[in-house]
């Protein structure tokens, strides 16, 4: 029962390492700590709905098209949103995240209404036996896609040149400038990569469960993987992804369904109060 | 002590006031009777509005008031404010539900949790600062609607906790027009303790703290200890207007708390202007209003049209939900300060064309 | 073009504090070595960022004139692109990428290369700093001062800009460094050709090293020449020696 749970968690968290990952990219490069990360997860999802369901793609087109439609949505809200607002102070740019998330699921349930979509996609269902270990084939392909994409993202970061002159500009602003960066294509990217992570996350939940704009809670758990695994530290969103996922689903089976939110909201203020840097994040120096 | 002298602005002053007085005290009628000073009015002049609504809005006023005084003034950023309104339902709970004490003592019970509530939600505040303490909110609001989704579920119904029709005494407020003589002195009131709590030292220390903690620890300011009372008071009244929320609604569940609910607030304070106090009563004045146009305007779309009927009709709340983020985003990109801000920068045009001609 | 920078009548202003630039002209010739003199606030660095296309940044703007680089009016044009453009940008404050290493902040300023070029590009930085070759995987924020302005400068110099714009490279540093820093700067100027503008707080060590040199007070050229007349001329002691009475931040 607890390898079920745990592999479970550990499915899971893949995907929340994915999302989590899109977020810390995010914040890296623009500073931004983006609430609405949970609504481009359900984003993904009906994406997924409208290419298959309503226009009918194949598979393959699909994907590019929840892919590249979240790349361009991420574009398009750091050019008309994130970019004015550049060097405005903390709340004014967390709210117009959390105002963008409500604009966001407002459009999408007035489009797509209220209720959920059920999301059929060719990806294999069907479950693996692995002892007393049942295993969904669908966990388990998102578990791997997450950790290709993920895998894709690192290599990229830190072996491309593109990797590195995002590297650079997350680093120091003023310095990449100076160095011929052209930041604003580096952050507008890192928008794009951000969204678009988050996306084939939410194509993922989509099926497991259904694309509906309630996905967004459990987007939005990307918040305290960040937060736990270090805000800074590109690996520590992963693990903190990993970890939010495995204690989701202990907490959901040992103590109630409804308690994963508060028990990792709770491990999140504990975090905080000793070591808020996160697992893996650097201490900074003079307080936040 | 200086004396009061009778300048034209003091004058100006209390024209307003009593101006503002005469239509407050007459408002009720006009509800009431549909009609003003006899003229019947249509639904549509009237905006959609009834009693019940400008009560709600009383009530998410004193939200606004209490949030602003915490953001916008002491500069505590805080998205866990629906926690402090489960504070206030879940006391008015214990105490009149189960243990039967008066109304107005149950609000002063609802006002107390909520300031020790609140002192506790603010203590991170002493060890992490600006992003990270947000965060601690969030998390502290996720922590107290836990508690009072387990407390509503193990005492109460899954549906929700019901509550009695307050009474003072025999008298019952159980009629709109009760409920507004009720809330509309004590939100007059809360809006003049914060605007004299801002005025005092302490207050004015507070703001300090905000603009520039350096500066103002470097003069003495304990910051630390400001905080934890500007979270305190401002929990306080937030769970006040909790437990005033809970009595109008007469049932309440957990869901009514959930972060949307803490964000409406938000969304009211930067459209009103953060740091302005009477700018919040004026987000929370549009807050209200904005359902109600958008509710006026579906009969008289004439259904000829699917698509206006879907959007107007089908999903109206859903609609309502999409200006209004749009009109915090448009607010924050181009008029940061809010109303309060765009009224002050109107007013300085209007004295420089003044003093020009 | 005999010209690579040429400054015609600017002025600028900040957002919140006025005038920074009254009327500005200078010129650095064909690989020529201009210092900027002055006390602080007197626009120096003002004038560096107006050219390098860093006002906005700060919030500032161009009020009135003109700046080109080799014949191409540049004023307004984005940093990042006047770095493609041939303009080398060493700011005040050293700016390194700190948390990258020695290799990774020169492989950034490689960028613009074609990729064939990025080799033989780090090889010259590496010999003109050999300090940098010893500490190449090194994260840049554990250097010293000295080591981070030299870094700063070979990233700069490693994509062979045709003009080298230099803010207050001595600030901070010991002066044996500088003056080591001071003369890979020589070489870089008779090897390669390259013109430098050079803003320099210490007036004798910048007199030593340019050719020419304006002197800005609040804002305003008031004495230019070769370095040799700037030296000479009465106007220097004050400024020199740190009296000037009338030194003030802007407006």
């Amino acid at each position: 029962m607890f390898e079920q749970v745990f592999f479970s968690g550990l499915a899971l968290g893949s995907i929340y390492g994915l999302v989590a990952l899109g977020f810390a990219v995010i914040f890296k490069a623009t500073d931004v700590f983006n609430f609405a990360q949970g609504m481009f997860v359900v984003c993904g999802a009906y994406f997924a709905v409208t290419a298959m369901s309503i226009l009918q793609l194949p598979f393959h087109l699909a994907i590019l098209f929840i892919v590249g439609g979240a790349a361009l949505l991420g574009v398009l809200i750091h050019m008309v949103l994130i970019q004015p607002l550049s060097g405005r102070p903390m709340l004014s740019v967390i709210m117009l995240t959390i105002a963008l998330s409500i604009a966001l699921r407002s459009f999408i349930e007035i489009v797509f209404g209220p209720q959920g979509r059920s999301l059929t996609t060719p990806l294999p269902t069907g479950v693996l036996m692995l002892g007393s270990v049942r295993i969904s084939y669908l966990h388990l392909t998102a578990a791997l896609v997450s950790w290709v994409c993920m895998a894709g993202f690192g290599l990229f970061f830190r072996f491309t040149s593109v990797g590195l002159l995002m590297r650079a500009s997350a680093d120091n602003h003023e310095a990449a400038v100076v160095s011929g960066v052209n930041v604003n294509t580096m952050n507008r990217l890192a928008w794009a990569i951000g969204c678009a992570l988050a996306a084939v996350g939410g194509l993922f939940l989509g099926q497991l469960q259904i694309a509906s704009t309630e996905l967004e809670g459990i987007g939005l758990l990307a918040l305290p993987a960040v937060v736990i695994g270090g805000m800074q530290s590109i690996p520590g969103a992963i693990v903190g992804g990993l970890l939010v996922g495995i204690i989701e689903q202990m907490a959901s089976t040992y103590i109630s369904p409804k308690s994963s939110d508060v028990v990792i909201y709770v491990l999140l203020l504990l975090i905080l109060l000793v070591r808020p840097w996160g697992l893996f994040g650097q201490r900074e120096l003079g307080r936040v | 002590m200086a004396k009061t002298v009778n300048t034209p602005q003091s004058n100006r002053a209390w024209l307003w006031l009593v101006l503002w007085g005469a239509v407050l005290a007459y408002l009720p009628t006009v509800m009431t009777e549909r009609a003003l000073f006899g003229i019947p009015l249509t639904n549509t002049q009237l905006l959609n509005l009834g009693l019940t609504q400008i009560n709600l809005m009383l009530i998410s006023m004193l939200g606004a008031l209490s949030l602003n005084y915490l953001t916008g003034c002491a500069g505590l950023i805080s998205i866990g404010h629906a926690a402090f309104f489960a504070t206030g339902a879940m006391a008015t709970a214990i105490f009149d539900n189960q243990l039967g004490l008066p109304f107005p003592l149950v609000l002063l019970a609802a006002a107390l949790a909520g300031a020790l509530v609140g002192t506790l939600a603010g203590l991170p505040s002493l060890r992490v600062r600006g992003l990270y303490f947000v965060l601690s909110t969030l998390a502290v609001h996720y922590v107290v609607t836990y508690v009072f989704l387990e407390y509503q579920f193990k005492y109460f119904d899954v549906v929700g906790i019901p509550y009695a029709t307050p009474r003072i005494g025999s008298f019952e407020i159980n009629t709109p027009v009760r409920w507004y003589v009720l809330l509309l002195p004590l939100v007059i009131l809360v809006f003049m303790g914060l605007r004299a709590s801002l005025k005092s030292r302490e207050g004015r220390a507070m703001l300090a703290m905000r603009d520039h903690e350096l500066a103002a620890t470097a003069m003495g300011v304990d910051v630390r200890f400001l905080r934890l009372k500007a979270f305190g008071l401002s929990s306080a009244i937030a769970s006040l207007a909790g437990a005033l929320f809970a009595y109008y609604l007469s049932n309440v569940t957990s869901e009514a708390f959930n972060i949307n609910f803490a964000i409406q607030f938000i969304a009211m304070i930067i459209i009103g202007g953060m740091g302005s106090l009477s700018g919040s009563l004026v987000g929370a004045a549009i807050w209200l209003l904005l359902p109600s146009i958008i509710g006026g305007l579906s009969p008289d779309s004439g259904s000829n049209n699917e698509f206006l009927n879907k959007l107007l009709v089908e999903n109206r709340a859903q609609l309502v939900q999409l200006i209004f983020s749009l009109l915090v985003i448009v607010f924050l990109i181009f008029a940061p300060g809010g109303v309060a801000g765009l009224s002050i920068r109107l007013k300085n045009r209007w004295t420089a064309w003044r003093n020009a001609a | 073009m005999s010209t690579v920078l040429d400054i015609q009548h600017l002025s600028v202003a900040y957002n919140r504090k006025g005038f920074a630039l009254e009327d500005v002209s200078m010129q650095v010739p064909q690989g020529g070595i201009v210092a900027l003199l002055g006390a602080n606030g007197a626009g120096k660095s003002t004038l560096i960022r107006a050219v390098t296309g860093l006002l906005d940044l700060h919030h500032g703007q161009i009020s009135g004139g003109q700046v080109h680089m080799l014949g191409q009016l540049v004023s307004g044009m984005p940093a990042h692109r006047l770095v493609r453009m041939g303009m080398g940008q060493v700011p005040e404050g050293r700016l390194v990428f700190k948390q990258l290493s020695v290799e990774d902040n020169l492989l950034v300023g490689a960028a613009v290369l074609p990729r064939s070029q990025i080799k033989d590009g780090l090889d010259a930085v590496y010999h003109l700093f050999p300090r940098l070759l010893e500490r190449r995987s090194q994260a840049a924020g554990w250097m010293s001062g000295g080591e981070q302005q030299m870094l700063a400068l070979g990233r700069a110099m490693i994509s062979k800009p045709k003009l080298l714009l230099v803010d207050e490279l001595s600030l901070g540093l010991a002066p044996l460094i500088v003056i080591e820093i001071y003369k890979q700067l020589r070489v870089i100027g008779e090897t390669l050709g390259t013109a430098m503008l050079v803003v320099e707080q210490n007036a004798n060590l910048a007199l030593s090293f340019a050719q020419s040199a304006y002197l800005l007070q609040q804002g305003r050229v008031v004495l230019s020449g070769s370095a040799q007349e700037v030296a000479a001329s009465p106007e220097m002691k004050p400024s020199y020696l740190g009296e000037d009475k009338t030194v003030k931040g802007t407006a």
